[in-house]
């Protein structure tokens, strides 16, 4: 509500401020105009040789310019505003989900405290409350750690640690490691495909990427859960396929997952938390790893795709790849000075 | 009131953090409540709709149909169960949301067990206490109001509204104290057996919504008499 009333209450200083400034220039043409044909007679008084009609062209369009410019000046900075109101809301929105997101593992962490703390827990018990409360601070370790490695991230200054693997070795890997944390097994998760090549790639950051994508696979998958990820290689490009058989997405909303802060409520969707931030997150890595992430939906109940393209390595993004690795290099160099 | 009558008061627990949901279970559980536990909206209705219960606990962000539609939904159906909203949203809009659409109570998570379980039991003594004061009389007429404390109405003339538990709790409470002058205070620790988060202001909100329902002009009102500095009086 209040948000609303401060953009009309922006839109109607912008008139204001046309208003103004246009009066201003009638006031002067007006001024102008009486005063002009005074001089004229004044002026053919004193001297007839005086021409007044040659500058008047050059004011005409020396006006028009002006005009052009200060009425550019405003709409760019009413533009700006108008780009400033929409982040400040995203933002609030984000701030709002957050608090939701921390709150929810703390009350549960302190609930079981107070449990242990207050009544006489058996020992089965007792060890189940304790599980409960390591996955909530590892929860709340996950959320603390993507607000606080994005901020570095844009600014280019996450140490990532890229080396040259197998590709189908490390994905394997890092995406059986994903299926155990979230507890994936038999039909829930399949690994399809092989990938005959190699990549450079981060595998903490890859696996942040997995398992982002996997959680949101889970969240928006109703009662089965049924992923399957297809590795290839192509020419240039190897590729993973993250399908899941979940609720899709809507074509409008494709362009804006990818984007910060940003989520999609709708009536017709489940009402499921998170900040805004996963799938920016994921979608800064993979851009980091010089590659390409891109979302397929048919739509509503058709299931979704989140396709990645990483670059093979000594084929595709050369340059890029070794200025990754050189990097990592000098890091570790940094590293091994300071630790001596 | 004896803690014994409270034993086995049926809670519906509306909550989709699992942790926080079985942590919950086990403290009610361990109070001689019997649980039951659902995860999402659409189930807290389904199951409103086939068992009966004592008392809902209710988060508000919830899957498909969220806390804000099932407290709408209950309170259409059944005025009297008490809800309580737990919920990790503390701007005060949602507060007055929950309250305005039949909540009766409203936890911010995180929370302190023990004052969970008080409220709780609180809610539920009321509960008890109310059913068998509506008993005794159930129907109070005065003026053009006929106020049926049984299913929670007031019919003025033509016109019926619904009350909620607290807004009848109040209004019962001055119909008792007819003639006396009832302190804010007096109202707060009566009807909402002192809850920190309900303000005085919370009350005067509720007698602005009273006024509405029983005075033939709620600007003018002759039934709940406004005493400066003091609180309000019930006189026919």
């Amino acid at each position: 509500m209040n948000k609303r009333n401060s953009l009309y209450y922006y839109i109607l200083v912008f008139i204001l401020a046309q208003v103004a400034w246009l009066g201003l220039l009638g006031l002067w043409i007006y001024w102008y105009v009486s005063n002009y044909l005074i001089f004229e007679q004044v002026g053919e008084k004193l001297s007839p040789q005086i021409n007044l009609d040659s500058p008047n062209l050059f004011i005409f369009i020396g006006g028009i310019i002006l005009i052009a410019a200060v009425a550019f000046g405003i709409s760019f900075i009413f533009r700006n505003l108008s780009v400033q109101l929409k982040l400040t809301r995203l933002y609030d929105n984000f701030i709002s989900n957050v608090t939701h997101e921390l709150k929810s593992p703390l009350a549960s962490i302190q609930l079981y405290l107070e449990t242990l703390s207050a009544r006489r827990v058996s020992d089965s018990d007792r060890k189940k409350f304790l599980e409960l409360m390591l996955k909530d601070t590892g929860r709340l370790n996950s959320l603390i750690n993507s607000i606080l490695e994005i901020p570095k991230s844009e600014q280019k200054k996450v140490a990532h640690d890229y080396h040259v693997y197998d590709a189908d070795a490390i994905i394997n890997t890092l995406l059986r490691e994903t299926a155990e944390q979230f507890q994936l097994t038999g039909k829930a998760f399949k690994i399809e495909g092989k990938a005959l090549c190699r990549c450079v790639v981060d595998p903490k950051a890859l696996k942040i990427v997995f398992d982002n994508l996997v959680d949101n696979a889970i969240k928006y998958s109703g009662k089965t859960i049924n992923i399957t990820v297809k590795i290839n290689s192509g020419l240039k490009k190897l590729l993973i396929d993250f399908c899941d058989k979940g609720i899709g997405i809507n074509h409008n909303d494709q362009k804006k997952i990818f984007k910060k802060f940003q989520r999609v409520y709708r009536k017709d969707i489940p009402n499921v938390k998170g900040t805004g931030l996963g799938l920016y997150w994921v979608r800064e890595i993979i851009n980091s790893h010089g590659g390409k992430i891109s979302v397929i939906s048919e739509g509503k109940d058709k299931g979704t795709t989140f396709k990645i393209e990483l670059p093979i390595y000594q084929v595709s993004k050369k340059h890029y790849i070794n200025y990754l690795l050189k990097l990592t290099r000098k890091r570790e160099k940094e590293r091994e000075v300071i630790d001596e | 009131m004896s803690k014994d009558i409270l034993k086995g008061s049926k809670i519906l627990l509306v909550e989709d953090e699992e942790s926080l949901a079985m942590g919950l279970r086990y403290n009610l559980t361990e109070e001689g409540y019997s649980v039951t536990w659902v995860k999402n909206g659409k189930e807290a209705i389904k199951k409103f709709d086939s068992v009966e219960f004592d008392l809902m606990i209710l988060d508000i962000m919830l899957p498909h149909v969220d806390g804000f539609e099932v407290a709408q939904y209950v309170r259409e159906r059944n005025p009297q169960i008490p809800i309580l909203m737990l919920t990790a949203m503390t701007r005060t809009e949602d507060k007055i949301k929950g309250l305005e659409l039949g909540a009766d109570d409203y936890v911010a998570k995180p929370f302190h067990l023990d004052e969970l379980l008080l409220r709780i039991k609180g809610m539920l003594r009321r509960k008890a206490w109310y059913k068998t004061a509506a008993g005794l009389q159930p129907v109070f007429r005065f003026g053009d109001n006929e106020i049926n404390f049984e299913d929670l109405t007031c019919t003025r003339g033509e016109h019926k509204f619904r009350l909620t538990p607290h807004e009848a709790m109040a209004l019962k409470y001055l119909l008792d104290n007819k003639g006396k002058i009832v302190s804010r205070k007096e109202l707060l620790e009566k009807v909402w057996d002192i809850s920190s988060e309900i303000e005085t202001r919370t009350i005067d909100n509720f007698i602005v919504r009273l006024r509405k329902y029983i005075e033939p002009d709620p600007s003018k009102p002759i039934y709940i008499k406004s005493i400066r500095g003091a609180g309000y009086m019930f006189s026919e």
